[in-house]
């Protein structure tokens, strides 16, 4: 049904189950076989994932004036953490998380909108489906006489979110027909009203969803052929967790029986739907924008501050000189910067977050400040090393001749010197920081990017919070580079 | 008899195949000027830093008051080097700090002097090389002579048993070669031990005790002044001798 199973986490797993004795993998799933559901009752609470840019299954709305997650797949978790005695809590996090997520116990379950595929049966464990849905073509008003389902598009491009079922149907199904694929719904869409494709398949509820929050589009049938699981969504449990999925089944059972989707959930999720969309002024989510604000600089002023610590360590470490254990310590530091800026840093901050989370249950906060310390701790020892070789060898000297430690030399005559001859350098790392900090909102941690895409997924506008968080981004590297201007000055002594 | 101060035995020192210094035995007394002289290349820069170890010998011996610095571990050379006050050609003044600033870093730091007392102490140094009022300046702001001033106050800061002075007026404009010379000459007066090398012989002449004329790794004769200029016994001396001008 919905979007990719990322291959990228396929590849994070895959090296997070290497440096995992696999016994201990197999034992923890083992083992949840049985107790999987006492577990739960015990704990009191089911953590529930989901990815709300999805609406009307989940997506972001304000209530009462807060801002949460709601939609259909959020009734039915309520629904099953109800039946199961315990309570409900929900994270959010990218779809493509999910999987992962679940495998190394940051959430109890998915609900999401997830299909409940052969491929990701191999990995969880899925309930009967809760919902059976269809496939639509979103095409803009005008268009309305020219096409009538999949088949129409001869010569012309469809739209899909890339990875998705219906991304492969529409490659698959349709003849004459290029098919564009995008990551994001919000950005299929934008393309469609500028006419650079002319439809978007998606699913039903989604383009219902659109169509009604959005007077230039129409919705028509898509006309794909599927077996029926391939349109279905189903819950998803940690694999071997049979206690649990019986239990749970019984729930899905009931909402079946007594059609609470569409009797409910979804005239309750579209209501929210109509709230949402009722300002879609930039105005209405200054305080989603100020959030993001916040946490991208939280995020980067952590990260500049270990990683200009760990930048120090490594520059001392790979200067070190003499010794075993010295050249030991250089060689491992030399390793360590060549692997960090050798590996993306979006594969750096999910090995973090999963594969430490295997040990740890890191937040995804403190998960990406760890991420991006590690990785400029790696770019700033290579600018603290050159700063430190750029000091003339007679100022080493001099302090030395005056009885200074190594140690003391380094503190107060080199370090401070080369500080001001890298400062432009660092400069730029922590303006790159400010701007690579995007990278977390993978892991769901709700800064800049992740806002602006929530707002984009409430609001059905694809530019306008583009351009807010482009000048807010510019606001903020700005004012951070006049800050540094000012302090190179004050550095400036000839 | 005195200890000596420093007291060097079959020092050599070498660069890869670059034998640069050979064999050398020698002593320094307390309170005595020694002027290393000798043409460029014979060794002179690396001997005189071999006696703090900012180069590391490759054989021999070099004591401090009867101790064998090659011997000791880092932090007694550390301790050490606190009593040998160093002049380089190139001042090395740090360029971050003021002049005060650059003075008072090493007694606060290594010695753990309050600010008050460093201060003060810096204070009257800076009026002893005649600077007090640059107190404030940064070393880019300083002629050459004046930063060479600053850098000799800033070893005493330190209260060094002996100054080494590596070149201290080789990078000077002449017409500020005196004003360092003079500062060096009060404190040999005072009583300073003092090692200085030097292309001065002008100075040589009027201020050392001993002369040592080293070329080729060995220090070839070790006399005074008087009986070095005016009958040098080997034929690199007088070779030497004749190429300059007195």
């Amino acid at each position: 049904m919905k979007k990719k199973i990322g291959l990228l986490l396929v590849i994070v797993v895959a090296l997070v189950l290497t440096f995992v004795p696999l016994g201990q993998t197999n034992t923890q799933s083992a083992q949840a076989a049985d107790n999987s559901l006492e577990k739960i009752q015990k704990k009191g609470v089911l953590v529930m994932g989901t990815s709300p840019d999805y609406p009307p299954y989940e997506f972001q709305a304000t209530v009462n004036g807060k801002s949460a997650i709601v939609g259909m797949d959020v009734y039915i978790g309520q629904q099953v953490a109800k039946d199961l005695g315990v309570k409900l809590k929900v994270k959010s996090m990218s779809f493509d998380s999910l999987l992962v997520a679940l495998q190394t116990g940051k959430i109890d379950m998915i609900i999401s909108g997830m299909n409940p595929t052969p491929a990701r049966r191999k990995n969880v464990s899925f309930t009967k489906a809760y919902y059976q849905g269809g496939y639509d073509i979103v095409i803009n008003k005008t268009d309305k006489n020219k096409y009538k389902n999949k088949d129409s598009f001869g010569g012309g491009t469809l739209g899909a979110q890339t990875g998705t079922t219906q991304y492969n149907a529409a490659k698959n199904q349709t003849k004459n027909t290029s098919v564009k694929g995008m990551t994001s719904q919000s950005d299929l869409i934008l393309a469609l009203q500028s006419h650079k494709i002319d439809g978007v398949a998606m699913e039903k509820p989604s383009a219902e969803a659109y169509v009604a929050n959005n007077k230039q589009l129409a919705a028509i049938p898509a006309g794909f052929s599927m077996s029926s699981s391939a349109t279905k969504s189903a819950i998803a449990f940690r694999k071997g967790s049979t206690s649990l999925v019986n239990k749970v089944n019984k729930t899905v059972d009931k909402i079946k029986k007594e059609n609470l989707v569409k009797k409910e959930y979804l005239p309750k999720a579209g209501k929210y739907l109509k709230t949402n969309t009722v300002n879609t002024s930039m105005f209405h989510y200054w305080k989603a924008f100020l959030t993001g604000i916040e946490y991208t600089l939280i995020i980067t002023v952590c990260s500049v501050f270990f990683g200009f610590i760990i930048g120090i360590l490594l520059a001392l470490a790979r200067m070190a000189k003499g010794n075993i254990f010295k050249n030991l310590l250089r060689w491992i530091s030399t390793a360590y910067v060549e692997f960090i800026r050798g590996t993306p840093m979006m594969v750096q901050v999910m090995f973090v977050y999963f594969g430490l989370g295997i040990f740890v249950n890191l937040p995804a906060l403190t998960s990406g400040i760890i991420a991006i310390s590690l990785n400029s701790g790696a770019y700033v020892a290579e600018y603290i090393r050159g700063g430190i070789n750029s000091v003339n060898i007679g100022q080493t000297e001099a302090a030395r001749s005056l009885g200074m430690s190594n140690g003391e030399t380094m503190r107060y005559v080199v370090l401070p010197q080369a500080l001001k001859n890298i400062w432009p350098s660092l400069g730029n790392e922590f303006i790159t920081l400010i701007k690579d900090s995007s990278i977390v909102s993978i892991i769901g941690v709700t800064e800049l990017i992740y806002q602006s895409n929530i707002v984009r997924s409430d609001t059905y506008r694809g530019v306008a919070p583009i351009v807010v968080i482009m000048v807010l981004y510019f606001i903020l590297t700005f004012t951070a580079s006049r800050i540094l201007n000012h302090f190179e000055r004050k550095m400036q002594h000839d | 008899m005195t200890k000596p101060v420093i007291e060097v035995s079959a020092l050599a020192k070498s660069f890869g195949d670059n034998h640069v210094l050979k064999d050398i035995t020698e002593k320094v007394e307390p309170g005595q000027v020694i002027v290393v002289i000798g043409p460029s290349g014979g060794g002179k820069s690396t001997f005189i830093r071999c006696l703090n170890l900012l180069e590391t010998p490759t054989s021999g011996k070099v004591a401090f008051e009867g101790q064998d610095l090659t011997t000791l571990d880092q932090k007694s050379v550390n301790k050490l080097r606190e009593k040998m006050g160093m002049v380089f050609q190139g001042f090395n003044l740090f360029p971050n700090m003021t002049v005060l600033e650059n003075i008072k870093l090493a007694p606060m730091k290594v010695k753990h002097v309050d600010d008050a007392t460093a201060t003060k102490r810096a204070h009257e140094l800076l009026q002893r090389v005649g600077l007090d009022d640059h107190a404030d300046a940064f070393p880019t702001s300083l002629s050459g002579g004046q930063a060479q001033r600053v850098a000799i106050a800033r070893a005493l800061a330190m209260d060094p048993k002996v100054m080494l002075f590596d070149e201290p007026t080789s990078a000077l404009d002449p017409e500020m070669v005196g004003e360092v010379l003079n500062i060096m000459q009060e404190l040999a007066k005072e009583g300073m031990t003092m090692v200085v090398v030097t292309h001065e012989m002008g100075f040589a002449k009027s201020v050392g005790d001993r002369i040592w004329f080293m070329a080729d790794g060995y220090i070839q004769e070790n006399n005074t002044p008087e009986q070095f200029f005016a009958h040098p016994e080997t034929d690199r001396a007088k070779d030497f001798l004749s190429k300059i001008l007195m």
